[in-house]
C-alpha cells in the first residue's frame, strides 16, 4: 500500500498571527521584519494586500518601502509563534502521531494508518483546513502525495486555505528543477547547465549520470524526483534529538571596522556557544566562523582543533586564527557566526593530548564554569571580560539560543 | 466588530478545570453566569481573537459568549 504523506503549510504565518491580533491590518499591507534599529531589517513575512505590491520576503525594509511607501511594518513575537506553532501541531496530533516538524510553520504527516478511523483522505484534509481556521484562526496549505518531496510540492502549487494532490511524477514534471525541495539557486543553475530545466527532465537521467555531476547530492536528488523515500516520518515528540551543531551568530549595530572590533562580539559569541556546549556536557572539536561582508558576501571557515574541549577560550583563539589566516578590513563586516561540531559526550574522563605543551587547561575550565554559575544567578551582564566593556554598544546584544542544528 | 478584556471570577476544580462564575461589567457591576453550555476552540478572523470559547447564560436566559486566551478574558463588542 502506498503511503498518505500530507504536508501542511502555514500559510505567511508571521504575519497571519500579527492579523490574527489586529484584525484592522487584515485589508492593508502589512509586514513583520527584523528590527531596523539593530540592522536585521529584513522582511520576514508579508500579507497579500503587501504581495500584491511586491514585497518579497527577505528584502530589507528599505526596499519594500521604495515599493509600497504605506507598508505598515511590525516587530516579530518569536513566542506568540511559538505558541500557536505548537497549538496547530496538537491538532495534527488528533490526526497522526507522525508528525516531523520542518520549521516552525510547515509539517510533514503520515496518515495511511488514520485514513480507515476517519473514512478517507479527502475528509482529513478537509477537517484540518476547516479546524485550523475556526478554531485556531490560521490558514493552511496542504500537499497530498506519497514521499515528503512530492507533498511539498503539492502545498507549494496548492493555493490558500486548499490542497493539491500528487498522485505521480507525470504531475510534475513540467515544473522548474528549482522548485523541488532542496535545489536551490547554485544546484538549479548546475542543472541548466546541463539542459535540465524542469523535473521531468531530471526524472529522465540515470542515477550515475546525477552522480556525476552533482556527487553525492545528485543520489539524493534522484530519489527526490523519482519518489523512492525509505526514511519513515518518525513519531511526534519520539524524535531523537542529537544535537550535530552548536552557534550563534550576530549582526552588530555598526560595522566591524577593525580587530578590535571584531574581538569584542566575537568573545560574546564565544561565551555563549561554550556556555552552551558545556551546560550540555558536549565536547567539541570542530570550529566553524563565518562572517558577512557589508556587501553581504558570506565567507565560511573551519579549522579542528588537535583535541577536544568545551572551552569559550579556544573557540575565540581558533577563530581568531582562521579570521587573520582568511580575511581582512578592505570591506568591513556587518555579521559574524561562530558554531561548534564534531561534538561529542565524555562520561569516562578525558584524553589530553600527550605532546602538546598547551593542551587543555583544567584551570580555564575552572573559571569558565564558575562564569556560567555566576551568569545564572545573576544575570548575563553580571560578569564580562574587560574586553567587552571597552565598546557596550556593540557588545550589549544576547545572543539567544539561535542555532542548534539537529 | 472588536475584542474587550474583562475581569471574570472563576473556579478552579481539582481536576483542572476552570469555570467562569461571575463577570465583573462596568461600574464593578457582578454579572452572575447561571450555566456555561459548551467550551470549544475559537476564532475570528473579523474581530480578531483565538482561544477557548465559553458560550455561558446570564440571568434573563441571555446567552453570550466569553473567551480565554493564554490567561485573559475577553468579549466581542459591537
Amino acid at each position: 500500500m502506498k503511503k498518505v504523506i500530507l504536508h501542511c503549510d502555514l500559510n505567511c504565518f508571521f504575519a497571519s498571527v500579527e492579523m490574527l491580533h489586529h484584525p484592522e491590518l487584515r485589508n492593508i499591507p502589512m509586514a513583520v521584519a527584523g528590527d531596523p534599529d539593530h540592522r536585521h531589517g529584513i522582511i520576514l513575512a508579508k500579507n497579500v494586500p503587501a504581495k500584491r505590491k511586491g514585497v518579497k520576503t527577505a528584502e530589507t525594509i528599505g526596499e519594500a518601502l521604495r515599493k509600497c511607501p504605506e507598508l505598515t511594518v511590525l516587530k516579530p513575537d518569536y513566542d506568540s509563534y511559538l505558541y500557536f506553532s505548537e497549538k496547530v501541531r496538537d491538532l495534527y496530533y488528533e490526526y497522526t502521531d507522525r508528525i516531523e516538524p520542518f520549521g516552525i510553520d510547515e509539517c510533514w504527516l503520515d496518515i495511511s494508518a488514520s485514513i480507515s478511523y476517519f473514512g478517507s483522505v479527502d475528509r482529513i484534509v478537509k477537517e484540518l483546513l476547516y479546524r485550523v481556521k475556526e478554531e485556531i484562526g490560521l490558514t493552511l496549505s496542504i500537499g497530498i502525495s506519497f514521499t515528503r518531496v512530492y507533498a511539498k510540492l503539492g502545498s507549494d502549487l496548492a493555493k490558500e486555505d486548499a490542497f493539491c494532490y500528487i498522485d505521480s511524477l507525470d504531475d510534475i514534471k513540467d515544473l522548474p528543477a528549482a522548485s523541488l525541495l532542496g535545489v536551490g539557486y547554485h544546484t538549479g543553475e548546475k542543472l541548466k547547465a546541463y539542459g535540465l530545466y524542469t523535473i521531468g527532465d531530471v526524472a529522465k537521467k540515470p542515477l550515475p549520470y546525477l552522480k556525476e555531476i552533482l556527487g553525492k547530492w545528485g543520489e539524493s536528488l534522484y530519489c527526490y524526483v523519482n519518489g523512492y523515500e525509505s526514511a519513515p516520518i518518525p513519531k511526534y515528540r519520539e524524535q531523537i534529538e542529537e544535537v550535530k551543531s552548536v552557534g550563534n551568530s550576530m549582526t552588530s549595530i555598526r560595522d566591524l571596522q577593525n580587530m578590535e572590533d571584531f574581538k569584542i562580539v566575537l568573545s560574546v559569541l564565544c561565551d555563549s556557544v561554550s556556555a552552551r556546549v558545556r551546560e550540555k556536557k558536549l565536547f567539541f572539536r570542530t570550529v566553524h566562523l563565518q562572517v558577512r561582508t557589508k556587501k553581504l558576501e558570506i565567507r565560511t571557515m573551519q579549522m579542528r582543533l588537535k583535541e577536544n574541549s568545551d572551552l569559550g577560550k579556544d573557540i575565540f583563539n581558533c577563530a581568531v586564527a582562521l579570521f587573520e589566516k582568511n580575511c581582512d578590513f578592505s570591506v568591513p563586516f556587518r555579521s559574524i557566526g561562530v558554531s561548534v561540531s564534531s561534538l561529542s559526550y565524555q562520561k569516562d574522563g578525558l584524553q589530553t593530548s600527550l605532546f602538546e605543551k598547551e593542551g587543555y587547561s583544567l584551570k580555564q575550565k575552572k573559571e569558565e564554569t564558575a562564569i556560567d554559575t555566576i551568569r545564572k544567578r545573576f544575570g548575563r551582564f553580571s560578569v564580562s571580560s574587560l574586553r567587552v566593556l571597552e565598546d557596550s554598544g556593540l557588545s550589549s546584544f544576547i545572543p539567544r539560543n539561535d542555532k542548534e542544528n539537529v | 466588530m472588536s475584542i474587550r478584556y474583562v475581569d471574570v471570577i472563576c473556579r478552579f476544580s481539582k481536576d483542572g478545570i476552570i469555570k467562569p462564575l461571575y463577570l465583573i461589567w462596568e461600574q464593578n457591576q457582578k454579572i452572575p453566569i447561571i450555566k456555561v453550555t459548551e467550551v470549544c476552540p475559537r476564532s475570528s478572523l473579523q474581530a480578531g481573537y483565538t482561544g477557548l470559547r465559553y458560550t455561558c447564560i446570564f440571568e434573563g436566559n441571555r446567552i453570550r459568549h466569553l473567551f480565554y486566551d493564554r490567561g485573559k478574558w475577553y468579549v466581542e463588542t459591537r
